[in-house]
C-alpha cells in the first residue's frame, strides 16, 4: 500500500507535467486532438441518423396505399402552384436585375443550400446544440446561418469532415442583430441565447428594444433578422416576442423573451445557407489582408 | 496485456453513445446524461496505473470533442481521478463500495464540466446563481443517478472483457 502512494505522488506530479505542457502546447495540438477525437465518434452518430432514418422509413412503408396516393396528389397541386409562382419570380428576377445593372448596385451576398439530416441533440444551462451530417466536404464552414423554411435554427460553429455543430438560437453563445414587427422606423434589437433555461420552453432574449416600443394590439411581433452583419440574410423569422416586456436594468431601454419560431428540438431535417464568397472575417483569416487593402 | 486498456475503452464506448441517445431524447429538459466518470472506475479497479490513465484521457477527451468545454479540463480531471483510485483500490474492493466510488467520480465529473463550459461561455452577462443552482441541482442529481443505473450493466461488460483479455485481479482487491 506504501508503494502505491509513492507511486501517486508521481503519478500526481507527472500529470502536473503533461498539464502544463498542454497548456503551453501550441493551439494546433489541442484542436487536432480534438478533431482526432471528433472523428473517431462521427461513425458512430452517422450510424444513429442513419437509424434513425430507417425507423421513419419504415413507419412510412407500413401506411396504407390510399394514403400515399392522396398524399402524391395533393403534392402535385402544390406544385402546380409553385411552378406558377416560379415563373413569376422568373419576371421579378430579371426586373431586379435590369434595374441594379442601371443603378451599379452590389448585390449582397448569396448563398448556395446544403441541406441537412440532423443527428444528435444536446442541451445543458452552456449548450443547445444539435449535430447535423453534413460538414467540410459538402461546402459547410463555420458561422454558415442554419434555416428551416424562413426561421432561423442558428448557426454553425465547428465543422467536421462529415459534421458539423450547430449552436441554436436559444444557445447562451448565439448572439445576432433583429428588428421587429410593427417597429415603423427599423431600429434595431440585439437577440441573444439564454443561459440555464432548462425545464421550461426553450427562449432566447430581446434587448436594447427602445423604451417607446410598444406590441401593436392584438398581434404577436416576429423578431426578423437584419441582414446587417452579413452572416444572415434579412427578413428571417428569429421568433416572436413575448408580450411582456420588461425595464432593462440601464433604464433607457426594454427587453422580452424571443420564443422560437420551431420547436427546435424535434427537426429531422434544416438547410445550411453557405455563401457563395467568403466573408469579410474569413479573408483576413486566410491571410487575404492585402487584397481587401 | 498491454492493449487492455483500448479493449476496455472500445466496449464502454457503446455505452456513452447510449447515454449521448438518451441525452438527445430529454434534450427538450435541457438535461445531460453524463455516465463518463462512472464508467472509470471498474478499469481502475484492476488495470494497470498507467493504463488506466490512458483510459481515463480517452473517455475525458471524448466528452469535451463534441462540447464547448474547454480543451483537456475533463481530461486532465479524469486523469486524476484514475491515479487516486488506482492508488487506492481498497476503496473498491465490493460492489457496494464499486457503486458509491461511482456516484462520487460521476457527480465530481459533473461539476467539473458544468463550471469549465460556465467558464468558456463567450457572453456571461445575464448568469446569476438563482437561475444556474436548480439547474446544477437537477444536474448533479441526474448524474448521481446516471452513475447507479448504469454502474451494473458497464461494470459487467467491462470485467467480461478484461477477463478475456487475462487481466489478473489486483492484489489489494481481494
Amino acid at each position: 500500500m506504501e508503494r502505491n502512494r509513492q507511486g501517486a505522488k508521481a503519478a500526481y506530479v507527472l500529470l502536473t507535467i503533461v498539464m502544463v505542457l498542454w497548456v503551453l502546447s501550441p493551439s494546433v495540438v489541442r484542436r487536432f486532438n480534438r478533431e482526432a477525437f471528433t472523428e473517431f465518434q462521427a461513425p458512430a452518430l452517422h450510424l444513429v441518423g442513419k437509424g434513425r432514418d430507417l425507423a421513419r422509413y419504415w413507419e412510412l412503408k407500413s401506411r396504407n396505399t390510399e394514403d400515399l396516393v392522396a398524399a402524391s396528389r395533393d403534392l402535385a397541386r402544390v406544385n402546380a402552384a409553385l411552378e406558377l409562382k416560379l415563373a413569376m419570380m422568373q419576371d421579378l428576377r430579371d426586373e431586379n436585375k435590369r434595374l441594379r445593372e442601371i443603378a451599379r448596385y452590389t448585390p449582397p451576398n448569396t448563398f448556395y443550400t446544403v441541406v441537412a439530416r440532423v443527428g444528435l441533440r444536446e442541451t445543458s444551462s452552456w449548450w443547445h446544440r444539435i449535430n447535423v451530417r453534413k460538414g467540410l466536404d459538402d461546402g459547410v464552414r463555420p458561422g454558415c446561418p442554419v434555416i428551416f423554411g424562413d426561421r432561423v435554427v442558428g448557426r454553425v460553429t465547428v465543422v467536421h469532415k462529415n459534421s458539423a455543430e450547430v449552436d441554436l438560437i436559444t444557445s447562451p453563445a448565439f448572439r445576432c442583430t433583429a428588428f421587429l414587427e410593427g417597429d415603423d422606423q427599423g431600429r434595431m434589437v440585439v437577440v441573444d441565447g439564454r443561459a440555464a433555461n432548462s425545464l421550461t420552453p426553450p427562449a432566447a432574449r430581446v434587448w436594447n428594444i427602445p423604451y417607446d416600443y410598444s406590441i401593436p394590439a392584438g398581434t404577436v411581433p416576429k423578431v426578423m433578422t437584419t441582414g446587417l452583419g452579413g452572416i444572415y440574410p434579412a427578413h428571417l423569422v428569429l421568433g416572436t416576442l413575448e408580450a411582456n416586456l420588461r425595464n432593462a436594468q440601464d433604464g433607457n431601454f426594454k427587453e422580452g423573451v424571443l420564443r422560437p419560431g420551431r420547436d427546435l428540438f424535434s427537426l429531422q431535417e434544416v438547410t445550411i445557407l453557405v455563401p457563395t464568397k467568403p466573408s469579410r472575417a474569413e479573408d483576413l483569416l486566410s491571410g487575404r489582408y492585402d487584397e481587401l487593402q | 496485456m498491454s492493449w487492455a486498456w483500448l479493449l476496455v475503452l472500445l466496449v464502454t464506448y457503446p455505452w456513452l453513445l447510449l447515454a449521448d441517445m438518451l441525452s438527445d431524447s430529454l434534450a427538450s429538459w435541457g438535461v445531460v446524461i453524463f455516465i463518463t466518470g462512472a464508467v472509470l472506475v471498474v478499469p481502475c479497479r484492476r488495470l494497470k496505473l498507467w493504463q488506466s490513465v490512458l483510459v481515463a484521457g480517452c473517455l475525458g477527451f471524448l466528452f469535451e470533442a463534441r462540447r464547448p468545454i474547454p480543451d483537456g479540463v475533463m481530461a486532465f480531471w479524469m486523469m486524476a481521478a484514475a491515479i487516486f483510485f488506482s492508488t487506492r483500490r481498497e476503496w473498491l474492493r465490493n460492489f457496494p463500495l464499486l457503486l458509491r466510488a461511482a456516484v462520487a467520480c460521476n457527480v465530481l465529473g459533473c461539476l467539473v464540466w458544468y463550471f469549465a463550459a460556465a467558464w468558456a461561455l463567450p457572453y456571461r452577462g445575464t448568469i446569476t446563481w438563482s437561475n444556474v443552482l436548480p439547474e446544477l441541482t437537477l444536474q448533479v442529481f441526474t448524474a448521481a443517478f446516471a452513475g447507479l443505473i448504469f454502474l451494473l450493466p458497464v461494470s459487467y461488460v467491462q470485467e467480461l472483457i478484461m477477463d478475456r483479455a487475462g487481466v489478473p485481479v489486483a492484489k489489494d482487491v481481494v
